[in-house]
C-alpha cells in the first residue's frame, strides 16, 4: 500500500518534470547506445557495425522514451491531454470538415435542447403542490347527458367529505372574477375561492402573513389571501400589507397573507377568499374539487369508491341520479392536451439529431479513409488497438462538445423564439378552463442534458471509424498507400445503410410535417359557423354581490347590459355589438341544460335530451354573422312583456327535427316554471368548443328574457382594438363609473388560441423536417461524391469504351436515388407506425394520407436526384485519358 | 506483442537488478546490463532497453537511487544504487525466488502417470 503511494507520487512528480526527465533519460541511452558501440568496436567490428548492433540491442530510442514516459508519468492523464491536443490540431487542420461538421451537430443538439426546455418547463416541471403525484381533480360526469366532466355541487362535495375514505384531505375551489373598487380604475381580479383547508392542503409557504385557519368558514369573516403577482403589482410588494382592508365587489375584506410566486402555475388567482360554510350547502355552481388519495391506495380504488358513493347520493338525492365521478391525475388534466404534441416533437427532434450524426459519421468516415494509412503506420509502429481507439474517440467526443457548445448557444436563441409561439395559456376542450404554462427558458439542467447528448453523439461518432479502421489489415493499407481499397467495399456500405438510414428518417418526419400541414389547413378552412375578423369581445361581470348592489334582481341585470350595449353601440367606429353568455370558442364558461319538446311524448323516466344554453341580444347573429336559416331572429320585442321565445341551431334541428319542421314548435326547459318557448328560427351551427370538435345542439334565449350575472361584449369594428377600446370603455363608464370590464381580446385571439398547439406542433414539425430534408441531402450529396471520386477510374474506362455522358450520368443518378429510394421504402413502413402517434394532433386528415405519402416520396427522391446530380455532373466530364493515366 | 512473457521476465528482471546493485555497488545502466549477461555467461542475451523500465520501476518503489557521476570514459552518466529499504526487499524478494524456484523444481520432479 505504502510503495503503491510511493508509486504515484513519483509518477505525479514525473508528471510535471516530465521535460526535464525527458532529456536526461535521452542522455543516459546516448550514453548507453556509446558504451555499447565502443564495447562492439573492441570486439573487432567496423564503425558502422558496431553502431547498428547497439542500437539493435539497446532497442529503438523512441519507443524506449515513449514506455520511460509512460512510466515516470501519469500514462492515462498523458495520454488524454496528448489525444486531446492531437485531435485539436486535426481538426483545425480541416477547418471545412470541422465547420460542416461542428454546425450539423449544433443543428442537432440544439433543436433538442430547445425542445427539451419547453418539455421541461411543461411535462417535468414540479407541481406547487405537496405530494402532487397523489392529487386528483374530482369531476361528475353525466354521459347520457353528454357531461364529460362537470364540476360538482357544494352538496356533492359535503357527502363526498363525509363518505369517502380513500382520501387524505378533499379541496373545494371556485375560479371567479371580483370587483376591486376603491382608489383608480375598478378593476376586475381573478379570483379563487376555497375551503379554509387550502394551506394545509397545498403545502403553501405565504411569503407574508398566514393562509386561512380550519373554522374560518363558520362566520363571514371576509378574510383574503393576495396572489403575489398581484401583491407586486397593485401593492408594490409592500411588506405592510398584512391587516390592510380592500373592497372586492362591495364588501370590505382584510389581508392575511400573501401566497408564493410559484402557486400562479396552478391557480393564477390574484386573490384567494374562503367558501361560507352555509353558502356551501347551496351552491349548485360549477365548482372544483382537488383530492389527495392516501398512501397505498391506487387511482382506480378511489375511483371505485366515488363511483359507489355517487350511487349512494343518487338513491337521497334523485336529482343527482346518472351522474358518476371521474377521477384524473392533476399533473395529467393540466397536459392531456399538450402532451401528445410535446412528445411528437420530442421523437422529431431526436431524429433530427441521429440524421445529424449520421451526416457527420458519414463525414468521419469519408475521412477516415483518408486516415487509413495513417492508422495503419501508427498500428505497424506499434500503436496499441486500445489507444487508437481511444484517440478516435477523443477526436469524436471533442467534435460532438463543440457541436454541444454551439448548439447551446443555438439553443439559447431558438428557446427564446420558442417562448414567443408557446402560449402562456392553453385552452382545456369541454372543461371551460384554461391551462397556465410555465414560462420557457434555458436552465442548468438544460445545459446538462445537452452535455449528454453531446457526449453520447461523440462517442456513436467516434466509435464508428475506430471499429472500421481497426478491421483493416495493416499490411493491405500501408500498401496501397491512400487509396485504401482493401475496406473501400464494406466502408461504402456502411455509408451506404447511413444515408439509407438517414432517408428513412427524414422521410417520416416530412410525412408527419405534411400530415401537419394539411391537418392545420384543414383546420384554418374550417368555417367557425361565424365570422372571426374584426370582432372585439371582453366580459363584464354584474358586481351583484354585495349587500347594496343595484344588480340583485334579474330584471335589473337584463336592464344593465342592455344599458351598456345601447351606449356601446352608439360608439363611432363601431359597426355593430351585441352580448352573449359566452363568446364561441374562447373556453370562457360552459351553459348545458336539459330540454323537453312539448309537442313531443314524454321521455321514458332518466331519459333527457340535452342542449348547450347560450344568452344573446337580438344583435347577436348579425353581429357575429351566425346565418338565418329559417324562421325569425330576436328582435327589441322579444322581452318579458312579450311570450318566450327561442332560435335552436341546425344541429339541434337536424337531430330533433329531423322533417325541418322545427319553427313554431315549443321548448321547455327546467327552471322551476317549466314555460313553453316556441321555436321562432334556425341558424346556423357554430364550433363552439373547438374548430376540430363537432358543433353540438344549441338553444339561444333572448338576453331580455333571462338573466346573467356575467356576460360578454361582442363588437363588430374595422378600427383596430387599441383605438377603439378606450371609447367603448368610456362608454361603459358613462352608465356605471364602477363597472370594470376583463378578457379583453379580439376574436382572431380566441381563434389563434384554439389552434395554439397544433399552430406550434404545425411550425415546429415543419422546421425540423425542412432540417431534415436539408441533411439527408447533404448525406446523399457526400456519399454520391466519394463514390464518384472513388469511381473515377472505372468511369475513365467505360468512357474509353465508348460509354456516353448520359450514361454516365444515369449510374450516377441510378446509384443516389437507389439509396433514397430503399430509404423510402423503409421510411413508409415506419411512418405507418409511427404517424398513429400524431392522430390525436391531425384534423380531417387520416394519419395515412396516400397523397402526402405519395408527395412526399416524391420529394425526397426528387431531393435526392438533386443531391447526386452535381457529382454527377462532375462524373460526366472525367476524361478517360486523365483518368487513365492517373493509375 | 508478447506481453505474457515480458511479464514474466519483469519480476525476474527486477530481482536481477537489485542483486547486481548490492553485489556491484553503483552502476550505470550499461553496467547493469552488461553485468547480468556476463553473469548469465551470455546464455542470457537481454535487450537492454528493457532495463530502465526496470530501473524506472524500482526508483519510484523507492528501492533504489540514482545519482550523476563520470563514467569510467569520464562522460556523465547516471550512476544507480541500493537504498535502505531496497536491501531489505532484495532479501525478502530473494527468499520468495528461492521458495517459488523449489516449488516449481519439485514439480517439474513429478514422475509422469504412466
Amino acid at each position: 500500500m505504502l510503495s503503491l503511494l510511493r508509486v504515484l507520487a513519483a509518477r505525479f512528480g514525473g508528471f510535471f518534470t516530465r521535460r526535464r526527465d525527458d532529456e536526461e533519460f535521452s542522455d543516459e541511452l546516448r550514453e548507453h547506445m556509446d558504451l555499447l558501440t565502443e564495447e562492439n568496436v573492441r570486439r573487432g567490428m567496423s564503425l558502422a557495425e558496431a553502431r547498428r548492433e547497439a542500437r539493435i540491442r539497446l532497442g529503438g530510442a523512441a519507443q524506449l522514451r515513449q514506455t520511460h514516459r509512460e512510466l515516470s508519468g501519469i500514462p492515462f492523464l498523458e495520454s488524454t491531454a496528448h489525444d486531446v491536443r492531437f485531435a485539436l490540431r486535426m481538426l483545425r487542420k480541416n477547418p471545412g470538415f470541422t465547420a460542416v461538421a461542428v454546425l450539423t451537430l449544433a443543428l442537432g443538439i440544439g433543436a433538442n435542447t430547445a425542445i427539451f426546455n419547453v418539455v421541461k418547463a411543461t411535462l417535468l416541471a414540479p407541481l406547487p403542490v405537496k405530494s402532487a403525484s397523489r392529487v386528483v381533480v374530482i369531476w361528475v360526469n353525466n354521459l347520457h347527458s353528454g357531461w364529460s366532466r362537470i364540476g360538482p355541487t357544494g352538496l356533492d362535495y359535503l357527502d363526498w367529505r363525509e363518505q369517502s375514505k380513500s382520501f387524505d384531505d378533499l379541496l373545494l375551489f371556485e375560479h371567479g372574477t371580483g370587483t376591486v373598487t376603491g382608489e383608480g380604475e375598478p378593476e376586475q381580479v381573478a379570483g379563487l375561492r376555497v375551503t379554509t383547508n387550502f394551506g394545509d392542503f397545498f403545502g403553501i409557504k405565504p411569503v407574508l402573513g398566514r393562509t386561512f385557519l380550519p373554522d374560518e368558514a363558520t362566520a363571514r369573516n371576509n378574510l383574503m389571501i393576495l396572489g403575489y403577482a398581484y401583491w407586486r403589482r397593485r401593492f408594490g410588494s409592500d411588506p405592510s400589507v398584512v391587516g390592510r382592508g380592500i373592497t372586492l365587489n362591495g364588501e370590505q375584506y382584510t389581508i392575511i397573507g400573501v401566497l408564493p410566486a410559484g402557486f400562479a402555475t396552478l391557480f393564477p388567482a390574484e386573490v384567494v377568499v374562503p367558501f361560507d360554510n352555509e353558502w356551501l350547502k347551496r351552491a349548485n355552481g360549477d365548482l372544483g374539487v382537488l383530492g389527495r388519495i392516501k398512501r397505498g391506495i391506487t387511482l382506480q380504488q378511489a375511483s371505485g369508491e366515488m363511483s359507489m358513493i355517487a350511487q349512494r347520493i343518487a338513491t337521497v338525492r334523485p336529482e343527482r341520479k346518472g351522474f358518476g365521478a371521474v377521477l384524473v391525475p392533476l399533473a395529467n388534466v393540466r397536459l392531456e392536451y399538450l402532451r401528445p404534441a410535446l412528445l411528437v416533437l420530442l421523437g422529431a427532434v431526436g431524429f433530427v439529431l441521429l440524421i445529424a450524426c449520421a451526416n457527420v459519421a458519414n463525414l468521419v468516415l469519408a475521412r477516415s479513409v483518408v486516415r487509413q494509412r495513417e492508422v495503419a503506420i501508427r498500428m505497424a509502429l506499434g500503436a496499441g488497438r486500445l489507444r487508437l481507439i481511444r484517440q478516435l474517440l477523443a477526436e469524436g467526443t471533442l467534435l460532438a462538445l463543440l457541436g454541444g457548445a454551439a448548439g447551446a448557444l443555438l439553443a439559447l436563441w431558438s428557446t427564446a423564439l420558442l417562448a414567443r409561439f408557446v402560449p402562456s395559456r392553453i385552452p382545456v376542450p369541454n372543461a371551460a378552463d384554461t391551462v397556465v404554462l410555465p414560462t420557457i427558458h434555458m436552465t442548468g439542467s438544460a445545459l446538462l442534458f445537452t452535455m449528454a447528448v453531446s457526449l453520447a453523439a461523440g462517442i456513436i461518432l467516434g466509435m464508428i471509424p475506430a471499429l472500421q479502421s481497426l478491421r483493416c489489415n495493416v499490411i493491405e493499407s500501408v500498401k496501397e498507400g491512400g487509396r485504401g481499397l482493401g475496406g473501400g467495399r464494406r466502408r461504402h456500405r456502411t455509408r451506404s445503410a447511413l444515408v439509407i438510414v438517414e432517408s428513412a428518417l427524414a422521410f417520416v418526419l416530412v410525412i408527419g410535417a405534411g400530415l401537419m400541414i394539411k391537418s392545420f389547413w384543414h383546420l384554418l378552412e374550417t368555417s367557425p359557423g361565424f365570422h372571426p375578423e374584426h370582432l372585439l369581445t371582453l366580459r363584464i361581470k354584474l358586481p351583484n354581490d354585495a349587500k347594496d348592489s343595484k344588480y340583485r334582481e334579474p330584471r335589473q341585470q337584463s336592464a344593465a347590459f342592455q344599458r351598456f350595449l345601447s351606449s356601446v353601440q352608439e360608439v363611432p367606429g363601431v359597426q355593430s355589438a351585441a352580448v352573449t353568455e359566452i363568446v364561441p370558442l374562447s373556453q370562457d364558461d360552459m351553459d348545458r341544460g336539459y330540454f323537453v319538446v312539448q309537442e313531443e311524448p314524454p321521455l321514458a323516466p332518466g331519459e333527457h335530451l340535452a342542449a348547450d344554453y347560450r344568452d344573446v341580444s337580438a344583435s347577436y347573429f348579425a353581429t357575429m354573422g351566425i346565418p338565418l336559416i329559417a324562421g325569425r331572429v330576436f328582435t327589441q320585442q322579444d322581452n318579458l312583456d312579450h311570450p318566450r321565445a327561442v332560435v335552436i341551431d341546425e344541429a339541434l334541428a337536424d337531430r330533433f327535427f329531423p322533417n325541418g319542421d322545427a319553427i313554431g314548435k315549443h321548448l321547455q326547459v327546467p327552471d322551476g316554471k317549466q314555460v313553453a318557448r316556441e321555436i321562432v328560427g334556425v341558424v346556423g351551427s357554430v364550433h363552439d368548443t373547438g374548430f376540430d370538435q363537432q358543433p353540438r345542439p344549441t338553444i339561444y334565449f333572448p338576453s331580455l328574457q333571462t338573466s346573467d350575472q356575467t356576460m360578454s361584449l361582442v363588437v363588430r369594428t374595422t378600427l383596430p382594438p387599441g383605438t377603439i377600446l378606450p371609447a367603448i370603455k368610456n362608454a361603459i363608464w358613462s352608465m356605471d363609473k364602477d363597472q370594470p370590464v376583463f378578457a379583453v381580446r379580439s376574436m382572431d385571439e380566441i381563434v389563434a388560441g384554439t389552434v395554439s398547439a397544433q399552430h406550434l406542433a404545425f411550425i415546429l414539425l415543419g422546421v425540423f423536417a425542412f432540417l431534415a430534408l436539408a441533411l439527408a441531402a447533404i448525406g446523399i450529396y457526400g456519399v454520391t461524391s466519394y463514390g464518384v471520386s472513388e469511381r473515377t477510374h472505372e468511369i475513365g474506362v467505360r468512357m474509353a469504351l465508348g460509354a456516353q455522358p448520359g450514361d454516365v450520368l444515369r449510374l450516377v443518378l441510378a446509384g443516389g436515388s437507389r439509396l433514397a429510394g430503399i430509404g423510402i421504402v423503409s421510411g413508409v413502413a415506419a411512418a405507418i407506425a409511427l404517424t398513429r402517434l400524431l392522430s390525436s394532433l391531425l384534423f380531417g386528415v387520416s394519419a395515412t394520407d396516400p397523397l402526402i405519402f405519395g408527395a412526399v416520396a416524391a420529394l425526397l427522391l426528387g431531393v435526392a436526384l438533386a443531391a447526386c446530380y452535381i457529382p454527377a455532373r462532375r462524373a460526366m466530364r472525367v476524361d478517360p485519358m486523365v483518368a487513365l493515366r492517373y493509375e | 506483442m508478447t506481453d505474457s512473457k515480458s511479464e514474466i521476465l519483469q519480476g525476474t528482471l527486477d530481482l536481477m537488478v537489485l542483486k547486481t546493485l548490492a553485489a556491484m555497488g553503483p552502476l550505470h545502466g550499461y553496467g547493469i546490463a552488461r553485468r547480468i549477461e556476463q553473469i548469465s555467461e551470455e546464455a542470457l542475451r537481454l535487450n537492454q532497453g528493457t532495463i530502465y523500465a526496470s530501473l524506472v520501476r524500482l526508483q519510484q518503489k523507492g528501492w533504489i537511487k540514482g545519482a550523476w557521476g563520470a563514467s569510467e570514459n569520464n562522460r556523465k552518466a547516471k550512476f544507480y544504487s541500493l537504498t535502505r529499504s531496497g536491501k531489505k526487499q532484495l532479501s525478502a524478494e530473494s527468499e520468495n525466488w528461492e521458495r517459488i524456484a523449489s516449488v516449481i523444481g519439485r514439480v517439474l520432479q513429478l514422475e509422469e502417470r504412466g
